[in-house]
C-alpha cells in the first residue's frame, strides 16, 4: 500500500488505466466513424434523395372560378381577392390552443366556438389548413400577419371569394360556395380537391361545379419541416379557369316576380311564396323567386355557426328554394289533369254536359261543392271556369285512380322535370300500386274524389305546375325546365349552347289540349279570378286553393292557394278577339306565370292577386287593379 | 471520513516562478485544440445565423451571442490558468455546497421546455447552471479521489465517491435532465476507473445498476424520456413523433456526402426539418454541411483534445490533477460519442450537447474552466514544489 500522496511524493501512474482509456476513445472514435461513414459515404446518394423528397412537394394551383350572368350579360358573381384566416392544427399548441383561440376570436369578432368547431371538423389531417374565417378587414389581416409568435398555428392567406351583387334577389338560384365538409373530403380528394377548398354546396355553384371550378394546376414547391411554403419552384400545369354561365333567368324580370310576391305577401300576411315565370316555348326559367330566401353573402363570407342555426331553425325554411325543392297540395290547378284525362280518354266529349250538385254522395259520406251549390248541368269548358268540385269528382270516378296517375304522369307530375338546380323533389300522384306500396292497401272512391281535384294524397312541387301549363299553353310539348342558356369557356367559346329539352310530347290531341285552353280562359272570363278578365291583355289561367293540415274548432282546414297563368304571344286584347277566346286558341303563348301562396286563409285568391300585379309590372299596365279587400286575412272559408 | 483537507496555501508560488517556465509548461497543444473547435461552435453559430434569416451581426443572433460567450469563455480560461488550483483542494466543500445550491436555484426558479426547469434567466440570457455543476462535480470527486489514490481497493472509498454524486444526480434529475444526470455517471465511472479502484468492486457495481434498470425503467423515467428510447430502438413506429428527429437528423447527415452541401446550405435545417437545431442537433447541421470530411476533422480534434487531456493527466505528479483531467476527458469524450452517436442513430435522444459546437455559454464557459484548470495543473507541475 502505497500511502496517500497529495503531490510531495511520486506516485504510481495507473498505466494500464491510461492505456484502457485510451483504447476505449480509439473505440469509441472508431464507432462513430465507421457509422458516419456508413451514412455518409456508402448511402450518402440515398439520403440525399430522401433529403429532397423531405422538402419538394407538389401543390395545387387554385384555378379561377367561373363567373354566372344572367340572359342579358348582368353579372351575378364576381371574384373578389378576400383576405382568410386559416390554421394549421398542427403548428397550433393543445395547451395554448384556449388562449390563441379567444385572441383570435377577439381579433376576428368571432365566437370561440366558431373558431373551435372549425378546427374540431377539419377535415384534413392535423399538416393540413383549416379555414377560420374569410373576408376578414385588410386592417385585421395586417394584425393578424403582425402578431406571429402571439398566435402560433394561425395562417393569413390570400384567396378568391365569391361576391354575389344581386345579394338575395337569386340567392336560392345562385347557392353559394363553402367549406369542403368533413365526409365530402375522401370522394372529393380523389377529384383533386383540397381539404381547405371551397366547393359549390348548393344551387348552381352545386350543379354545374365541375364546369365553374376549371382544372386546377400543380406546381412544385420547397417546403419546410412544418409544411409551411418557403418558395415556388416550377410550374408543372398551368390552372384552366373555370366555364361560366349564362342563365336564362332576366334579373329584370326576377325583380318584378319578388316585387310582386313582396307586395303580396305583406298585403296577405303570408309566410312563404314562390313566383315561377317560364317561357312556354323552350322551357327556359325567367324568373324564379322563393321566399323567404337568405342572402348568399352571408355564406361567402364565412357564416357564422349561430347565424346558420338560426336560418335552420326559421319555420319557413329559407334555405329551401320552395319551387323546386317542396311539394304541396295543387288543389284546383290539378283539374287540368282530370278534365285533360277524361277528355282524351272519352269519358266526356267537350260538349257533354255533367250535373253539378250541392254534394256527391258516396256511402254516406258527403262530398261538396265549393259553393254548396252547383251550377246545374254545365260542359267542361264552364265546369273547368268554375272550377266545380263535383263536376270533377264525377271525371275521377270515370277515369278511375290508375288512368287519372297516367295523365298526371303525362303532364310531368310525380317525376323531377330535370331542371338543372340540385335537390329537386318528384311529388306524389296516387296510384292503386302506390297506395299498396305505400300503405299496403287499395285505394278508396273517395280517395279517387279527392284525387281528382288536387287535394288527398296528390302533392306537386311549383315548377312542375308551371310546367304544366306550359305544355298546355304551348299545344302538348312537355319541355325539361332550364336556368343556364349557355356554358362559355374561359376564351369567350361557347363550350355548350342552350337547346330546348323535350321530355315527352304529350299523348293528347292538339283539339283537346284547346278545349282545356279555353276552358283556362273562361275561368277568366267567368270572373272567378275577379277582375283579372278587366286587364288589357289576355290572361288564362287556372287557381286552386288547397287544404292542408289539420281542422280548427269550426271543423276548417287551413289551405294554399296557387294561380297559374298563360299570356298569348300578342297579349294585347283586341276587338277582333273580344273575349281573347281566338289568342288562347294559338299554340304561341310566350309567358306562364306561376304564384303559390303558404297558408293564405284570405278572402280572395292570394296568388291571382300576386300573378295579376306581376302581369301589371311586366306588360307595364298603369291601371292598378290589384284587389287589397281580397288579401284581407282571416278564417275564411275554401273558395277554389 | 474527515474530508476536508486544507491544504497550505501557496500564495508566493505563482510569483516565485518565471513567466517563461510557465509558458514552457502551458500545454499549447491542448489550448490550441480547443480554441479550433471553439471556432468550429462559431461557424456553425453562424450558418445557423444565416439560415434562419438572421442578419447575421445584429444583436442577439446565435452568431452574436456565440461571440459573446466565447470571449467570456476566454477570460474565464485565462483566470482559471493563472488561479492555483490548489485552492480547489482546500475549498472542494464549499465548491461542493455551491454545485448544490446551483442545482437547487435551477430546480426552484429555473425554466424550460414543457415544464422542465433547465435554465436561470440571467438578463438577457439563460443559462444553465447544470453545465457548472459538472466541473464542480469532478473538482469534488477529483479531490475525494486523489486524496484516496491506492486505497480505493476499499468499497467505503468507492461508495463515498458513489454517496457523493447522488444528492446532485438527484436534483438534475429532478429537472429533469436525463442527459446531466447520465454524464454525472460517466464522469463517476470514468475517475473511479482512473482512480485505480478495484475492478472488481466497479464490475459489481455495473451489474447492481443494470439489474436496477426495470425500476429505473419504471419509477425515474419520465414518459418522454421512454418515448425517446422507444424511438431509437424501434425508430419505425412513429417517424412523425418521437423519433422524428432521430430520422431527420439521419437524413441530414446522410445527405451530407463526402464533402457536405456546404456552409449554410443544409437544407434540412434551413427548412426547419430539425426542430431543436440551436442545440444538441447542432452537430447534425454539421455533418450535412460539411460532410464526412467534416466529421473527420471534428474526430480528430476531439482526440486530440482527448490525448493532451490524458497526457496532461498522466504529467501531473499530484493526484488531484491526475483525477481531475481524466474526469473533464470522460465528461468531454462521453458527451462527443453521446452527442454524435443520438444525431447518427447509435444512441436514443438525451439532451447531452455537443462541447464546443452545440450553442450554450453555460456549456462553453464549463468547458473553459475546466481547460483552464488542467492548464493551471501543467504549469504547476513542472517544478517539484517542496
Amino acid at each position: 500500500m502505497t500511502p496517500y500522496l497529495d503531490g510531495r511524493h511520486e506516485y504510481s501512474r495507473p498505466n494500464t488505466r491510461f492505456l484502457v482509456f485510451g483504447l476505449a476513445m480509439i473505440l469509441a472514435i472508431g464507432g462513430l466513424t465507421t457509422r458516419l461513414f456508413y451514412l455518409q459515404i456508402v448511402n450518402g446518394g440515398q439520403f440525399a434523395a430522401l433529403s429532397e423528397g423531405n422538402r419538394t412537394a407538389s401543390e395545387a394551383v387554385p384555378s379561377a372560378r367561373g363567373l354566372i350572368y344572367d340572359r342579358n350579360g348582368v353579372a351575378l358573381v364576381k371574384n373578389v381577392p378576400t383576405f382568410a384566416v386559416k390554421i394549421r392544427p398542427v403548428d397550433l399548441p393543445e395547451q395554448r390552443r384556449d388562449e390563441v383561440v379567444a385572441r383570435l376570436a377577439t381579433l376576428l369578432k368571432m365566437d370561440p366556438a366558431d373558431i373551435n368547431g372549425a378546427i374540431d371538423s377539419n377535415p384534413g389531417s392535423r399538416f393540413d389548413l383549416v379555414r377560420v374565417a374569410t373576408d376578414v378587414p385588410d386592417a385585421t389581416a395586417r394584425l393578424l400577419a403582425e402578431a406571429g409568435d402571439a398566435l402560433p398555428g394561425v395562417e393569413v392567406v390570400i384567396e378568391a371569394r365569391r361576391q354575389y351583387p344581386e345579394g338575395p334577389l337569386v340567392s336560392q338560384l345562385l347557392g353559394y360556395t363553402g367549406p369542403v365538409a368533413p365526409d365530402q373530403l375522401t370522394d372529393l380528394k380523389a377529384k383533386g380537391y383540397l381539404p381547405d377548398d371551397l366547393l359549390g354546396k348548393t344551387g348552381l355553384e352545386a350543379y354545374y361545379e365541375t364546369d365553374l371550378r376549371g382544372t386546377y394546376g400543380e406546381k412544385t414547391v420547397e417546403k419546410d419541416a412544418a409544411g409551411r411554403k418557403v418558395q415556388d419552384l416550377q410550374t408543372v400545369q398551368q390552372a384552366t379557369s373555370g366555364d361560366s354561365l349564362t342563365l336564362t333567368i332576366d334579373t329584370k324580370e326576377q325583380a318584378l316576380a319578388q316585387k310582386a310576391l313582396q307586395w303580396g305577401m305583406k298585403a296577405a300576411g303570408l309566410k312563404r311564396g314562390v313566383v315561377i315565370v317560364e317561357n312556354p316555348q323552350t322551357g327556359e326559367i325567367l324568373a324564379m323567386v322563393s321566399l323567404p330566401t337568405y342572402d348568399d353573402n352571408q355564406f361567402a363570407r364565412g357564416i357564422s355557426a349561430k347565424d346558420y342555426a338560426k336560418l335552420l331553425a326559421d319555420p319557413n325554411k329559407p334555405l329551401i328554394n320552395h319551387a323546386i325543392q317542396a311539394h304541396y297540395p295543387p288543389g284546383s290547378t290539378y283539374k287540368l289533369v282530370t278534365g285533360t284525362g277524361a277528355l282524351t280518354d272519352h269519358k266526356i266529349s267537350p260538349t257533354s254536359r255533367v250535373s253539378t250538385r250541392p254534394y256527391l254522395l258516396l256511402g254516406r259520406t258527403k262530398f261538396w261543392e265549393w259553393n254548396h251549390r252547383g251550377w246545374g248541368a254545365i260542359p267542361i269548358r264552364l265546369g273547368f271556369a268554375h272550377s266545380s268540385d263535383t263536376f270533377f269528382f264525377q271525371l275521377a270516378g270515370m277515369l278511375g285512380i290508375d288512368r287519372l296517375a297516367h295523365w298526371a304522369k303525362q303532364y310531368g307530375f310525380g317525376a323531377r322535370t330535370g331542371i338543372d338546380l340540385p335537390g329537386e323533389v318528384s311529388g306524389i300522384v296516387p296510384s292503386n300500386a302506390w297506395k299498396q306500396a305505400t300503405f299496403g292497401e287499395q285505394i278508396y272512391p273517395g280517395e279517387v274524389y279527392q284525387a281528382g281535384i288536387g287535394q288527398g294524397y296528390d302533392v306537386v312541387t311549383p315548377i312542375q305546375l308551371i310546367n304544366a301549363y306550359a305544355a298546355l299553353a304551348n299545344g302538348g310539348k312537355l319541355y325539361q325546365p332550364q336556368v343556364v342558356r349557355q356554358i362559355v369557356g374561359p376564351d369567350g367559346n361557347v363550350v355548350q349552347a342552350f337547346k330546348p329539352k323535350l321530355i315527352r310530347r304529350l299523348d293528347v290531341p292538339r283539339s283537346t289540349l284547346k278545349v282545356m285552353r279555353e276552358a283556362a280562359r273562361n275561368v277568366v272570363l267567368v270572373r272567378h279570378t275577379y277582375n283579372l278578365v278587366d286587364l288589357p291583355i289576355v290572361v288564362a289561367g287556372k287557381s286552386g286553393t288547397a287544404e292542408f293540415g289539420t281542422r280548427d274548432k269550426q271543423g276548417r282546414l287551413p289551405f294554399h292557394s296557387w294561380f297559374v297563368a298563360f299570356v298569348p304571344k300578342n297579349a294585347a286584347k283586341t276587338s277582333a278577339d273580344p273575349s281573347g277566346i281566338k289568342a288562347v286558341d294559338r299554340e304561341d303563348a310566350g309567358l306562364v306565370v306561376l304564384a303559390f301562396a303558404y297558408d293564405s286563409r284570405t278572402k280572395g285568391n292570394a296568388a291571382t292577386e300576386i300573378v295579376k300585379y306581376y302581369l301589371q309590372l311586366h306588360f307595364n299596365i298603369k291601371h292598378d287593379y290589384r284587389n287589397f279587400n281580397l288579401l284581407e286575412r282571416g278564417n275564411f272559408y275554401q273558395s277554389n | 471520513m474527515g474530508v476536508i483537507r486544507a491544504e497550505p496555501a501557496r500564495m508566493t508560488d505563482w510569483a516565485a516562478r518565471s513567466i517563461g517556465a510557465a509558458w514552457r509548461a502551458f500545454d499549447l497543444q491542448l489550448a490550441a485544440y480547443a480554441g479550433l473547435l471553439a471556432t468550429l461552435g462559431l461557424v456553425m453559430a453562424y450558418t445557423n445565423s444565416v439560415e434562419q434569416g438572421q442578419t447575421v451581426l445584429s444583436g442577439g443572433t446565435t452568431f452574436v451571442r456565440g461571440l459573446m460567450w466565447t470571449g467570456i469563455a476566454l477570460i474565464a480560461f485565462v483566470i482559471t490558468t493563472a488561479f492555483d488550483y490548489k485552492w480547489l483542494k482546500t475549498f472542494a466543500w464549499p465548491l461542493y455546497l455551491l454545485q448544490l445550491g446551483l442545482l437547487g436555484l435551477t430546480l426552484a426558479i429555473g425554466h424550460g421546455v414543457g415544464g422542465a426547469s433547465r435554465w436561470i434567466s440571467i438578463g438577457p440570457f439563460d443559462f444553465q447552471f447544470s453545465e457548472l455543476a459538472k466541473i464542480l462535480m469532478i473538482v469534488v470527486l477529483a479531490n475525494y479521489l486523489g486524496a484516496r489514490h491506492g486505497n480505493l481497493r476499499s468499497l467505503p472509498s468507492i461508495l463515498g465517491a458513489c454517496v457523493l454524486v447522488v444528492p446532485p444526480w438527484i436534483l438534475v434529475m429532478l429537472q429533469p435532465d436525463l442527459g446531466t444526470s447520465l454524464v454525472l455517471l460517466a464522469i463517476l465511472g470514468g475517475m473511479l476507473f482512473m482512480s485505480g479502484a478495484s475492478l472488481r468492486w466497479l464490475g459489481a457495481m455495473v451489474a447492481i445498476v443494470l439489474a436496477s434498470l426495470p425500476v429505473i425503467w419504471t419509477y425515474i423515467l419520465r414518459d418522454y424520456q421512454k418515448a425517446r428510447i422507444n424511438a431509437f430502438l424501434n425508430p419505425a413506429t412513429d417517424p412523425q413523433g418521437a423519433g422524428y428527429q432521430l430520422y431527420q437528423s439521419q437524413i441530414a447527415v446522410g445527405s451530407g456526402g463526402l464533402t457536405g452541401t456546404g456552409l449554410t446550405n443544409g437544407s434540412q435545417n434551413q427548412l426547419n426539418f430539425l426542430p431543436v437545431q440551436e442545440s444538441d442537433f447542432v452537430a447534425a447541421i454539421y455533418l450535412e454541411e460539411l460532410g464526412f470530411i467534416g466529421a473527420m476533422i471534428l474526430l480528430i480534434l476531439f482526440s486530440a483534445l482527448v490525448w493532451r487531456l490524458l497526457v496532461s493527466g498522466w504529467k501531473s505528479k499530484d493526484p488531484f490533477g491526475m483525477m481531475f483531467a481524466s474526469g473533464l476527458a470522460s465528461m468531454i469524450l462521453f458527451q462527443l460519442f453521446v452527442n454524435l452517436g443520438m444525431v447518427i442513430g447509435l444512441m436514443p435522444i438525451t439532451g447531452i450537447p455537443l462541447p464546443f459546437i452545440s450553442h450554450g455559454g453555460a456549456s462553453l464557459i464549463s468547458l473553459a474552466v475546466g481547460l483552464g484548470i488542467v492548464q493551471s495543473i501543467n504549469i504547476r507541475q513542472t517544478r517539484a514544489e517542496w
